[in-house]
């Protein structure tokens, strides 16, 4: 089923100027922007209209953005993108472990929220069956096999590698994985806060990936991103 | 049978224990004479311990050109002595403060009872020995047992010589070791002979002298029997510390009565002995007179007697009521210099003490021989001023009798002599009045009594009333004498107590230190009539200094202690001690200083310049000291409490101006920016959206640079660095002015009520701002509609003026924070929110011009509206 409508993006910031700008570029790039002003608003729109994806400002008079996080994810699936702040690292990882799919730092570029909102777009259309084999750059992933190649040559991965680099990948193209979200699916949630290890893991995973070492790229206090940069 | 509780330790030994633990021991090599080996002992005991790896340093050793011990010094380290400057001389000197820097594990201090060179910082050098304690050094020192203070009335009788250079008691009590050494008399006077201590010519002299027999077995019975005592009573402290339980010292008390006799410091000697004798403790009383024997109270207080003093007309009576109080079983008095009369009488003190002290041991110590009668205290005014002035009252008296001559008879002119009589007494003392009566008698039997001109008397009548006369000129001297005496006592010690009350008022105010320390100098000159200073400490600059004085106040304000006093109040303010004149440390200096104390320390001194003692003025001082100690200290912890809060405050400022640099500055930033990007990389965009964007960049460029500039006032008014350029300012122009530029830019109404006033001396620039941005509110939030008003009128000795608003008003609860930095109007409204700044730039610029600010709102009946005040007096 394909939908011929432009898709309905939900802006929700208190701020209006952001609208008054946000609107014409996201008209202009092909989508239908709706805009709410609180939180509540938001979750009403984002009840009644559907819209294929959020961008969420954390800062909103009413209502923390991690307390609707919850909530919308309650009858929604559509991705959310935060638009925050740089100094709110904590508020950002948060807002990610409580479900959100990417960020954007204020004050951001357009090009780069556009990019953004096209990769969460696409990586939720395609969710629902993720490939056996996943290609990026010269690397190749058999998902089945759990097996590894760059340029064709095999990698030797120990388990523990093996199981980072799938999660990695598995999480879908230029998808931010936050270090909590990465050491529950690979550790356990008894690591949760072991942070060490992905320092130590993710460094000789680079180092066997050689040429193909550039693919996880460090988000700074964030987490890791999987794939070839927007 | 139950059980007996187990004995416990005594506290009271072992906190002495615990006391002892942190200072440095002191270790006493005691001998009876001089030449029986103390120093050679001690050298050779150090050089063991050398040898054993410690560091032993020699501060002083005399070896007075003995060989032997010359030897026994080998390769000791000896640190060089101090020259002192005195009077064009160089002088010697032991170096207390290399020692103190250079900290050896064990000093060498010969002579204990030594005085040291004028200008050195203690007289004495035992005193030196109690600082190097003080600061952990173990310290090796020797001592004749001549020396000890308590001996020097019984060494002086049996050599004939009395000693100069004492050490008190306490000092050797003190001492953790004593070692006697020790050799028969007879090998003394060998070694003597032998030329082995003296040089022959100086030996013969010492033999015919000090160095008889029988004054060495006298000696050396004293040594000896010190320092049994000494093992006595370290058994018992053993015992106590310990809870041995045995044979326990009786519960005797030893009071010495001190009067103001030559026999005082006799009398406190003895004391001193007896009470040791009897493992006593030492109490010491003064009762009241017209000259405290300030020298005996030393003394009795150095060795270690508990001192008091008090004011009493019956002198048996009081002495007994405090014996009685204080539970003291032995009293000890000297024999006094009683007058003639009291003698005859059977008046003297000690005939009173033996035939009503039934209750107690009474000593009487022995008259001391030869002793030079103790310089007087000068009062005041020179005494032959009062003595002078007694011929002049009776003078005066006979004027008036001439001039009544004939008038009355010659009797009643007896009345007119008495007047001077009293008026002496009252005002001199019972001598004075003696003095006047012997004075008016003559006169009157001269000059009124028939036969005229002659000292004859005739008529028996006559006789009898000139023996009348003579009676009642006695009585009335010595009654109203002694009267005016306590009545003189009472007035000082009420004036000491209205200065003492006076001052607590004045501290008990809400001044800082800057008023407090002024006061506590001026009430310092007051009690001392003299010059006096205040000095708080600079705290040290590392854990190793010295925390430095620093002058706050002085009165008069020139009044400037030399490099030399501050050395002294250095020393002072470090150990918390008195220093300078009258004093154990540094008495060359022309000032005192005391120590304030409170339960935390010493929170600083005052210096004054001592004059002679005077019992009421030293207790007034002393009082004041205390209250200002509290009072400084209670300011200090003030001040502390408001450079907390103040710091707390600019903290929170500090983190609120960063989350609003964080969003304000933001904000606009990513809408200008999104405004560009969307209108360079989509073409395809409708000519009004094209304009929008447009004009959204232009609007957000202004609200940014409005933020940057609110940003900046800001930060100007908390650096201080807004100088209003007052001059005289027309309200009503400057209403006018910021009104009428706000109606243009908004087109909305402002109505203007101002009140003819007077020019008020305010800088118009910052005025205008402040008004702009309270009409620029007003309008906000008073809606699209709301009436907004500017007025001003004259309030009392100010000059109000006020912008009001309809709007909804300010919630109760932000009222008193709406003038904070960053505070913001909750935002429900959806009123454009503005930096939170806008009404604390008001208050900083207000403030700046003089004036306050305040916020009422409701501001009209029906709960609407904002009043801003600004008042400014004029």
């Amino acid at each position: 089923m394909t939908d011929l409508a432009p898709p309905k993006i939900l802006v929700v910031d208190d701020e209006p100027q952001i609208h008054r700008f946000l609107a014409p570029a996201l008209e202009a790039a092909g989508y239908a922007p709706l805009r709410a002003l609180t939180g509540a608003e938001g979750l009403r729109m984002a009840a009644e209209r559907a819209p294929r994806a959020v961008l969420l400002d954390l800062g909103l008079p009413d209502m923390d953005g991690k307390a609707l996080l919850p909530k919308l994810r309650g009858f929604s699936q559509a991705p959310v993108i935060i638009l925050s702040a740089r100094d709110r690292e904590d508020e950002k990882v948060a807002a990610l472990d409580a479900g959100a799919d990417d960020y954007v730092e204020k004050p951001f570029a357009l090009a780069e929220l556009l990019a953004r909102l096209r990769a969460a777009l696409r990586r939720a259309t395609g969710a629902e069956a993720p490939p056996e084999i996943i290609r990026a750059g010269p690397l190749e992933i058999d998902m089945p096999h759990r097996r590894a190649r760059v340029h064709g040559e095999a990698l030797h991965l120990t388990p523990r590698e093996w199981d980072l680099l799938a999660a990695l990948a598995r999480a879908g193209q230029d998808k931010v994985v936050t270090q909590r979200q990465l050491l529950v699916a690979v550790w356990g949630p008894a690591h949760a806060e072991d942070t060490q290890y992905l320092r130590v893991y993710i460094g000789q995973l680079r180092q066997k990936l050689g040429e193909a070492a550039g693919l996880i790229r460090t988000e700074p206090g964030v987490g890791y991103r999987f794939g070839e940069s927007a | 049978m139950a059980e007996a509780e187990p004995p416990r330790p005594d506290p009271d030994a072992l906190l002495a224990l615990a006391a002892r633990e942190h200072r440095g021991r002191l270790k006493v090599f005691l001998g009876a004479a001089p030449g029986v080996g103390k120093t050679f002992e001690m050298l050779a005991e150090a050089r063991r311990r050398a040898a054993g790896g410690d560091d032993v340093l020699i501060g002083i050793v005399e070896t007075h050109g003995r060989a032997e011990t010359i030897a026994q010094i080998a390769d000791l380290p000896i640190l060089p002595r101090a020259a002192l400057h005195h009077r064009g001389q160089v002088l010697e000197e032991f170096d207390l403060d290399a020692a103190l820097a250079r900290r050896p594990a064990i000093l060498l201090l010969d002579e204990l009872a030594h005085s040291n060179a004028p200008g050195s910082r203690h007289p004495k050098r035992w005193q030196d020995v109690e600082e190097l304690r003080e600061a952990g050094i173990e310290v090796w020192t020797t001592m004749n047992v001549q020396h000890l203070e308590s001996l020097g009335d019984a060494v002086a009788r049996i050599t004939g010589v009395r000693v100069a250079e004492t050490v008190p008691d306490a000092v050797l009590a003190g001492a953790d070791a004593v070692e006697l050494i020790d050799i028969p008399p007879a090998e003394l006077l060998d070694r003597l002979k032998q030329g082995r201590i003296y040089r022959p010519e100086q030996a013969q002299r010492a033999l015919r002298s000090f160095f008889r027999e029988g004054n060495l077995a006298a000696l050396r019975e004293m040594a000896l029997r010190r320092v049994a005592d000494r093992v006595d009573a370290d058994i018992t402290g053993w015992m106590r510390a310990n809870a041995v339980s045995g044979p326990w010292p009786s519960g005797d008390r030893v009071l010495a009565l001190v009067g103001a006799d030559p026999s005082a410091e006799s009398v406190v000697r003895h004391a001193r002995r007896i009470a040791d004798a009897l493992r006593a403790p030492l109490l010491a009383l003064h009762v009241e007179g017209a000259e405290p024997p300030e020298a005996a109270l030393r003394l009795a207080e150095s060795l270690g007697a508990e001192v008091e003093t008090v004011a009493a007309h019956d002198v048996p009576g009081a002495i007994l009521a405090h014996a009685r109080a204080r539970n003291a079983t032995h009293l000890v008095m000297g024999r006094g210099r009683p007058a003639l009369w009291r003698r005859l009488t059977g008046r003297t003190l000690s005939a009173q003490m033996a035939r009503r002290a039934e209750d107690f041991t009474l000593h009487l110590v022995p008259r001391p021989t030869a002793l030079p009668r103790p310089r007087r205290a000068g009062p005041q005014a020179p005494p032959w001023l009062s003595w002078a002035s007694v011929p002049l009252l009776v003078a005066l008296a006979t004027l008036v009798g001439v001039a009544t001559d004939g008038a009355v008879p010659e009797g009643a002119l007896g009345m007119v002599y008495l007047v001077p009589i009293v008026a002496a007494a009252v005002l001199f003392g019972p001598w004075h009045g003696l003095l006047a009566a012997g004075l008016a008698f003559i006169c009157w039997n001269f000059l009124f009594l028939p036969p005229r001109y002659t000292l004859v008397i005739a008529g028996p009548q006559d006789v009898v009333g000139a023996v009348v006369f003579a009676l009642v000129a006695l009585l009335l001297a010595g009654t109203t004498g002694r009267l005016g005496q306590s009545m003189r006592i009472t007035r000082a010690r009420a004036r000491g107590l209205r200065r003492l009350l006076e001052f607590s008022r004045r501290l008990g105010g809400p001044g800082g230190l800057p008023e407090l320390l002024p006061a506590v100098a001026q009430e310092a000159a007051r009690a001392m009539e003299g010059p006096a200073v205040v000095i708080l400490p600079l705290p040290p600059l590392g854990p190793e200094e010295a925390p430095e004085p620093v002058i706050r106040a002085a009165n008069p304000v020139d009044a400037q202690p030399d490099e030399g006093a501050m050395a002294a109040a250095r020393w002072a303010l470090r150990h918390g001690k008195p220093t300078g004149r009258g004093t154990d440390t540094l008495p060359d200096v022309a000032w005192r200083f005391l120590p304030m104390r409170t339960a935390h320390g010493v929170v600083g001194l005052v210096g004054i310049q001592p004059r002679a003692p005077d019992g009421e003025r030293d207790r007034t001082l002393a009082g004041l000291l205390d209250q200002a100690a509290v009072a400084i200290e209670r300011a200090q912890l003030m001040e502390e409490q408001a450079r907390g809060t103040a710091r707390a405050e600019t903290e929170q400022l500090r983190s609120a101006l960063l989350t609003s640099l964080g969003h304000d500055l933001r904000t606009p930033l990513t809408a200008i920016r999104g405004a560009i990007e969307t209108l360079r990389a989509s073409p395809a965009l409708s000519e009004a959206t094209r304009d929008d964007l447009l004009l959204a960049a232009e609007e957000e460029t202004t609200r940014l640079g409005r933020y940057i500039a609110n940003i900046l006032d800001m930060v100007r008014i908390e650096n201080g660095q807004v100088v209003p350029k007052r001059e005289p300012t027309d309200i009503a122009d400057a209403i006018e002015a910021a009104a009428g530029r706000l109606q243009r830019t908004t087109g909305r109404p402002i109505t203007r009520e101002v009140a003819a006033l007077p020019l008020v001396p305010l800088d118009p620039s910052l005025l205008d701002q402040v008004l702009g941005n309270l009409l620029d509110n007003a309008l906000k939030f008073s809606g699209p509609d709301g009436a907004v008003r500017a007025r001003a009128w004259r309030d009392g000795h100010d000059i109000a003026i006020a912008v009001e608003d309809e709007g909804p008003g300010i919630p109760a609860e932000d009222l008193p924070r709406i003038f904070d930095p960053f505070h913001r109007a909750s935002r429900t409204d959806h009123i454009a929110a503005g930096t939170g700044l806008g009404l604390a730039i008001c208050r900083g610029l207000v403030a700046a011009m003089g004036g306050r600010i305040t916020a009422e709102s409701p501001a009209f009946p029906g709960g609407r509206g904002t009043r801003i005040v600004m008042r400014f007096p004029v």
